[in-house]
């Protein structure tokens, strides 16, 4: 143990290892040849090049187009051209007090959805990290919800929500269907059934990223906090949380993304209703670029404005991903 | 290096699909007809394969799911696409794919082959006419279709109720002739403890659903949603109309519990589970209720057409489709196209059309007492074509239809502000977006 | 040079835990799995409520209150498959009385209907086998590439290029779709297999690269640079001890990139209409004569969860097997 502790972290705690490892061994390792060097490069342009070449080919034509229109009025089911009008479209939708109620949703879902997929996912993931006898199908079992089509999930939750005939009131003890809650209809629940929808999909999603984290804590690591009689929670907090971190950050930060651009479970379960209660910023830019309106400019500045926001999030995660890197 | 010959041939395929596209401009084989996915356009794929039995030319019948399917043939408006040569388009869609070019003219060939005069003048309105009252046509009224009611006999004619609405309300129960009957009539059958509720409306929130529930008292009860100077401020929020949406609200107080956001599909739902004990629906969707494997009430259920409003007026919100021309096919395809709706047109097609379950517009088939007989609802149907009244049809229907659908969701389900509150706001929305496209100073 | 390369396999024998054979170690453990049972099933409940459904007639899927015992039927498994047409009334008289009727005309007999062929949906299904498959070999491939690079070397710009790839990720998929439908009208590539492909792989790569890339981080670099002393290459090294050790990642990745291409649906509704047209459109508005068709869309869901739930627990090892320390596994 101690030989392998000191052969690969050179003394630090071994805690700090993956942390540290990227930069340090970088500059330890001894320049090679100037073959190697070259071929280096080449590996480093044949690997990157198809990628950034496939997108570039799928997503940059799509990405300038739509900036382009998002200055101009323009709908593109007209013979008419783009006309440009500078930042009119920026200017209406920013001074939309609609467009401020959506977001402000749109914030309260994301923020619902994902703490508490974070939460459950971790949860889980602390469940089923040690293996059992049949871990492995209840881990297969736990993921089935995040195989299922979005816009199937909806549907099929519509039916379960149904205060009528949906199993969900009768499971939480509502027998009475005049009084119990109408989930999707009611104003104060409607965002919440959601919420519940999605942490039901994609909690399984933090869970194997975390899992995928939790099974590289090298074991050694407790043996040694079990040796210094360190508590339970030291050990979750000091060994635990650091390692998953990293993996931990990434689901948060796709989880994030997505639940910012969420559409398809919004549509099927309550298309932003009961009047504007769900309507979230992507029920709107649906309404706008399709739904018969075909507003394509408009509609491209509000992607836009979701854009930034989203990389403006982003960034923040990322950089917090980055501290956690470099220790 | 895979990933380079992977490259290579992705530009290799797309080089051979470009250029084998434009490939058999003459004689024409097969033409392709678009119509969202649901049975009648299975029926209308077995009349296709009888035209091929009868011409050699093969019709396909593709079918996309509703959710998307007028976002789908938009799209191929955009790009002037030839992916289907006909489609069969929703009445709203005329004044966007008209003045945009994306439909045939079809004044010329519908007169001259006398086609115009063999469908209820109704349906060519709406369903063919643009701009209305223009006599330039663009489509072949194709699917027929309108509100109606399905309610339970067994219910209705039971005499207990009977004795008991007469003491309650003061007269018989029966079919309702005015609205407030209607509402009288749901009040009545509303027993929760029973796990009965009176009525079923449309609330849904999606699209237009809510919009064409709330539209057959809106109509009946005298409003408009603009007038013909295209004024929508007090001509949407009258009185009247605020009476009628009070009404609808009322009426969905006596629904089940759940049909919060309920189209045609929840309300034969609810229909044939025994919670309603009458609903408002589509005739396209009364089939199925007709069908006993379907609805366990199938021979104890009836069907009528809307009742009045205070002053005797009578309105139905309209569904249907006609088919239209793609602009974009060549001009052998077009008439590929022409020749085959001329076939369609013929009254023994349209026979065989309604035999099968389509909702024929042919007028001597509709009075025909096969047709009559042959299903329940058919009668109320034939009623309902003759004073049906669709939404807007103007290129900017899609803006309008939104300010309509969530003001009137927020209020009938949401129970936000009152119905004065609500029909102020749709006016004043609609008002904005009239003006901003140039219809009103 | 040997002696590094041993010293993750000397770790095996050591870290052989103490405490997890102790009994309050075990305790714990059981009490743990009992919990995971019971959160399993309770997530499983939406499944199971829909593979009953498969199995219910229309008045039972709707029926008040919600049956928990029907009588099965094959209804849906009928409506999904096979295109049907309504029979008048002396067509069903002449149909009840024949005998070389097989079972699944029967049941559309029930409904009044005579079954005239199979439906789109086998076509679609294997549409999407397809098109998610080649995506996702593809995504994963280049992703994992992709990472490495970006992991191993100092590639200019890198921090640029990892926020450009990842912001594909972020544009709403509703405003990208009509500029991307215009561009394959343009090309060739509408309703074509080779579009979605490409469509796919763009959108699964943004996440492949930076889940891989989180992945092989975790791998010491000493492990290579050990090996490539040895006399390896750079890429018999990425290929002999890389690849290996990032079982886990690929297989996370691949498991993420199928199910996001197989459930794709707002991209497969615009951009396809027959020839390349995938499941998942279709599945959720099976509309019958009556509206909704609840067995159906329940159906069409549960055969088209099959294929994922059985591939990812093929994958399942690979899954869950620890990453860092991988010659731990292999003893």
């Amino acid at each position: 143990m101690r030989y392998v502790n000191s052969s690969n972290v050179k003394g630090r705690p071994v805690s700090q290892v993956n942390a540290q490892r990227g930069l340090s061994s970088r500059q330890e390792t001894v320049p090679p040849a100037g073959r190697r060097q070259l071929s280096d490069m080449r590996i480093v342009q044949l690997f990157i090049l198809p990628t950034i070449i496939l997108l570039i080919l799928m997503n940059i034509f799509p990405l300038i187009y739509s900036l382009f229109l998002s200055f101009t009025n323009y709908s593109v089911i007209s013979s008419d051209p783009p006309v440009w009008v500078g930042l009119e479209n920026y200017t209406h939708i920013l001074s939309d007090p609609d467009f401020w109620h959506n977001f402000a949703t749109t914030g309260t879902y994301a923020l619902l959805s994902v703490s508490l997929q974070t939460i459950v996912g971790f949860a889980l993931a602390m469940l089923l990290r040690s293996k059992f006898t049949g871990s492995g199908i209840i881990t297969t079992l736990v993921l089935v919800p995040m195989m299922l089509s979005p816009i199937v999930v909806a549907v099929f939750w519509r039916l379960i929500f149904n205060p009528s005939f949906g199993i969900l009131n009768p499971i939480l003890g509502f027998t009475d269907i005049n009084t119990s809650p109408e989930w999707l209809g009611d104003p104060a629940l409607a965002l919440w059934a959601i919420v519940i929808v999605d942490v039901w999909q994609w909690s399984p999603f933090v869970m194997l990223l975390c899992l995928a984290g939790l099974s590289a804590i090298p074991e050694y690591l407790y043996e040694a906090a079990a040796i210094d009689r360190a508590s339970a929670w030291f050990q979750f907090r000091r060994i635990t949380l650091p390692q998953v971190m990293p993996l931990l950050l990434i689901a948060v930060l796709f989880r994030t993304i997505e639940a910012f651009k969420q559409f398809d479970l919004v549509q099927g379960l309550t298309f932003g209703g009961p009047g504007d209660a769900t309507e979230t910023v992507s029920v709107e830019l649906y309404r706008l670029a399709f739904q018969g309106q075909f507003e394509t400019g408009l509609s491209s500045a509000l992607a836009y404005i979701v854009l930034v926001v989203i990389i403006a999030i982003s960034n923040l995660y990322i950089r917090a991903l980055n501290r956690l890197r470099e220790g | 290096m895979h990933k380079k010959s992977f490259l290579i041939l992705a530009l290799l395929g797309l080089l051979v699909l470009t250029l084998g596209a434009p490939a058999g401009a003459q004689g024409i084989t097969e033409l392709n007809i678009w119509w969202a996915e649901w049975d009648p356009a299975n029926y209308l794929q077995q009349i296709g394969n009888d035209y091929e039995a009868a011409t050699g030319i093969k019709v396909n019948v593709v079918q996309t799911p509703w959710g998307g399917y007028f976002d789908r043939v938009a799209t191929e408006w955009a790009a002037q696409g030839t992916a289907f040569d006909m489609v069969v388009g929703d009445s709203q869609w005329l004044g966007q794919a008209i003045t945009e070019g994306h439909y045939v003219d079809m004044t010329e060939f519908l007169t001259s082959t006398g086609i115009k005069d063999t469908v209820t003048p109704a349906t060519l309105t709406y369903y063919g006419e643009y701009p209305s009252g223009s006599g330039s046509y663009y489509a072949y009224p194709t699917e027929g279709d309108a509100n109606g009611w399905a309610y339970r006999k067994d219910l209705f004619e039971n005499p207990d109720n009977m004795a008991a609405f007469e003491a309650e309300f003061g007269y018989p129960l029966a079919i309702p002739q005015t609205w407030e009957q209607l509402r009288d009539i749901a009040k009545f059958f509303t027993r929760p403890d029973e796990g009965l509720y009176g009525i079923g409306v449309y609330t849904q929130i999606d699209y237009d659903g809510i919009t064409m529930g709330f539209q057959n008292p809106f109509f009946a009860y005298g409003g408009d949603w603009y007038d013909a100077e295209f004024n929508a401020l007090g001509v949407v929020d009258t009185p009247e109309t605020i009476a009628a949406l009070e009404l609808y609200k009322e009426l969905y107080s006596y629904a089940p519990p759940g049909t919060n956001n309920a189209f045609f599909a929840e309300m034969n739902d609810v229909f044939v589970n025994g919670q309603a004990a009458m609903i408002m629906n589509y005739f396209a969707f009364f089939p199925a209720l007709a069908n006993p494997e379907i609805n366990p009430f199938a021979e104890s259920t009836g069907y009528f057409s809307m009742p009045a409003g205070p002053s005797g007026e009578r309105y139905a919100a309209l569904g249907g489709q006609g088919i239209s021309i793609n602009a974009y096919i060549d001009d052998a395809r077009k008439q590929a196209s022409f020749d085959f709706i001329t076939w369609f047109a013929t009254q023994e097609v349209q026979a065989s059309w309604a035999a099968l379950g389509g909702y024929t517009c042919n007028i001597a088939v509709l009075e025909s007492p096969e047709f009559l007989a042959v299903a329940p609802f058919n009668a109320a149907f034939a009623e309902t074509m003759t004073f049906v009244k669709d939404f807007s049809n103007i290129p900017e229907f899609g803006q309008l239809l939104a300010v309509v659908q969530q003001y009137l969701h927020a209020y009938v389900v949401g129970g936000e502000g009152t119905a004065e509150d609500a029909m102020t706001s749709i006016a004043e929305g609609m008002d904005e977006v009239l003006a901003e496209a140039g219809y009103v100073g | 040079m040997a002696n590094a390369a041993n010293a993750p396999r000397q770790k095996v024998v050591i870290s052989t835990r103490v405490d997890k054979v102790s009994t309050g170690a075990r305790l714990t453990s059981s009490f743990r799995a009992t919990i995971a049972v019971i959160v399993a099933l309770i997530m499983l409940i939406p499944v199971a409520w829909m593979a009953m459904t498969a199995f219910k007639t229309r008045p039972d899927a709707v029926a008040v209150p919600p049956k928990v015992f029907f009588e099965p039927s094959f209804e849906g498994f009928v409506s999904l498959l096979t295109s049907r047409r309504q029979l008048t009334n002396d067509e069903i008289a002449v149909y009840q009385q024949r005998t070389d009727l097989g079972w699944a005309d029967q049941i559309a007999l029930i409904r009044g209907q005579a079954i005239t062929g199979p439906s789109a949906f086998p076509r679609q299904l294997l549409n999407s086998l397809i098109i998610s498959g080649v995506s996702t070999v593809f995504s994963v491939g280049f992703g994992v590439l992709s990472a490495y690079a970006f992991s191993r070397f100092p590639v200019p710009g890198k921090d640029d290029l990892l926020f450009f790839i990842l912001s594909q990720r972020m544009l709403p998929p509703v405003v990208v779709t009509i500029p991307i439908f215009l561009m394959y009208r343009q090309v060739g590539l509408h309703d074509t297999h080779i579009g979605m492909v490409l469509l796919y792989t763009a959108f699964n790569l943004s996440f492949s690269v930076w889940l891989l890339k989180g992945f092989i981080d975790e791998i010491p670099r000493e492990y290579e640079e050990a090996a490539m002393v040895d006399g390896y290459t750079r890429l018999q090294a990425f290929r002999k001890i890389v690849l290996p050790q990032a079982t886990t990642g690929i297989a996370a990745t691949t498991v993420f990139s199928l199910i996001f291409s197989w459930n794709e649906y707002a991209f497969a509704l615009m951009l396809t209409s027959d020839a390349a047209r995938t499941a998942p459109p279709s599945i959720p508005l099976v509309l019958g004569t009556g509206g909704i068709e609840w067995a159906a869309i329940a159906a069409g869901s549960l055969a088209f969860l099959i294929p994922v739930v059985i591939i990812t627990f093929l994958l399942r090892r690979h899954l869950l097997r620890g990453v860092t320390f991988g010659a731990i596994r292999k003893g």
